[in-house]
């Protein structure tokens, strides 16, 4: 590893590093019992005190999301690689989960968006 | 004694075609084990071993059509051609060449290891901001913290496989000097001693020594 190696390695660090605050603090300001979710089709927002089991219609199927517990996952995926059922339960603001070929994300910590009609 | 190699250099083009083979490859290994990872677009980034050799023995061009091509052959054989994960690998393989050419360009202390890890990090930056822009949302960028860092260490690990490659040509027909882009760095960098041109056990011809015009 030649010095201007290690400064490359140094800055991406750094990237990484720094790229955590700014993660947090872009979603700390949302509340932590309101997920927003964004479909092919729209947005719309969940409350997570209230359990219940939603259908997202995806670009290629649907994502199953599950609200209990003051938490959110997704228990079901028609992607190919269900990287979004591996991502788990979120709770915190500012954590989301993403499934790329659905196009589907799910955001902790909502603002006051009216919502849409996306979930069944 | 340097030779200009002219575009269509035969022994240039039989290499990029095998670096271009070779990213397919493992490009294909890599989307079928999926790692247990949560962050969506992060893999070994095994692929990009093809686009480094490339940009180390045929210049930032032919790097820039390995990369190309082996993200469209990759989409072909998987069948995602055309959708958002395709998008995501594209904008991330063209990321990941730009910032690479530009740092073998314009930095000349920085080793295929260096230029690796930039590669990956500019790959996974691209590809979550080409996923926020897809699904609409900021999501998939409040993932880039986690997405670097596991980017630095994949990074780390095929610079570390490239400078590998780079000091052990895989074939002597490739091992003659003057093989690398900026010429002759294969021979001057520490990690890689003066390459005799050796007869191959296996029976590959080795090519004369003699210079073409």
């Amino acid at each position: 590893m030649t010095r201007a190696d290690r400064i490359v390695v140094a800055i991406v660090a750094a990237l990484a590093l720094a790229a955590w605050p700014l993660a947090a603090l872009a979603g700390a300001s949302g509340r932590a019992d309101i997920a927003v979710v964004t479909g092919p089709k729209g947005v719309t927002e969940l409350r997570l005190d209230a359990p219940g089991r939603y259908a997202v219609e995806g670009l290629r199927g649907t994502v199953e999301l599950v609200v209990e517990d003051g938490t959110v996952r997704a228990a079901e995926s028609s992607c190919p690689d269900k990287l979004c059922v591996g991502q788990g339960r979120m709770h915190t603001p500012g954590s989301a989960i993403v499934c790329v070929p659905n196009s589907v994300t799910v955001r902790i910590g909502g603002g006051g968006d009216a919502p849409d009609a996306v979930v069944r | 004694m340097r030779r200009t190699p002219s575009y269509a250099d035969a022994r240039t083009l039989a290499i990029g075609a095998a670096l271009v083979a070779l990213g397919a490859v493992l490009g294909l290994v890599e989307s079928a084990i999926v790692p247990p990872l949560p962050v969506p677009g992060v893999r070994l980034g095994l692929a990009n071993l093809a686009v480094v050799l490339a940009l180390a023995w045929l210049g930032p061009r032919r790097a820039l059509e390995v990369s190309a091509l082996r993200v469209l052959l990759v989409a072909l054989a998987a069948g995602t051609l055309g959708g958002p994960g395709f998008a995501m690998a594209l904008s991330g393989a063209l990321a990941a060449w730009a910032a690479m050419a530009a740092l073998a360009r314009t930095v000349p202390g920085v080793s295929p290891l260096g230029w690796s890890v930039a590669g990956a990090a500019s790959h996974v930056l691209a590809q979550l901001v080409v996923a926020s822009v897809l699904s609409g949302s900021v999501a998939p960028l409040l993932l880039s913290p986690l997405s670097l860092a596991l980017a630095l260490l994949c990074g780390l690990a095929v610079g570390y496989s490239a400078r590998l490659l780079l000091s052990r040509p895989p074939l002597a027909l490739w091992a003659r000097s003057g093989m690398g882009w900026k010429d002759g760095w294969l021979r001057d960098s520490s990690h890689a001693p003066a390459l005799p041109v050796t007869p191959c056990s296996q029976g590959v011809p080795t090519r004369s020594r003699t210079p073409r015009s």
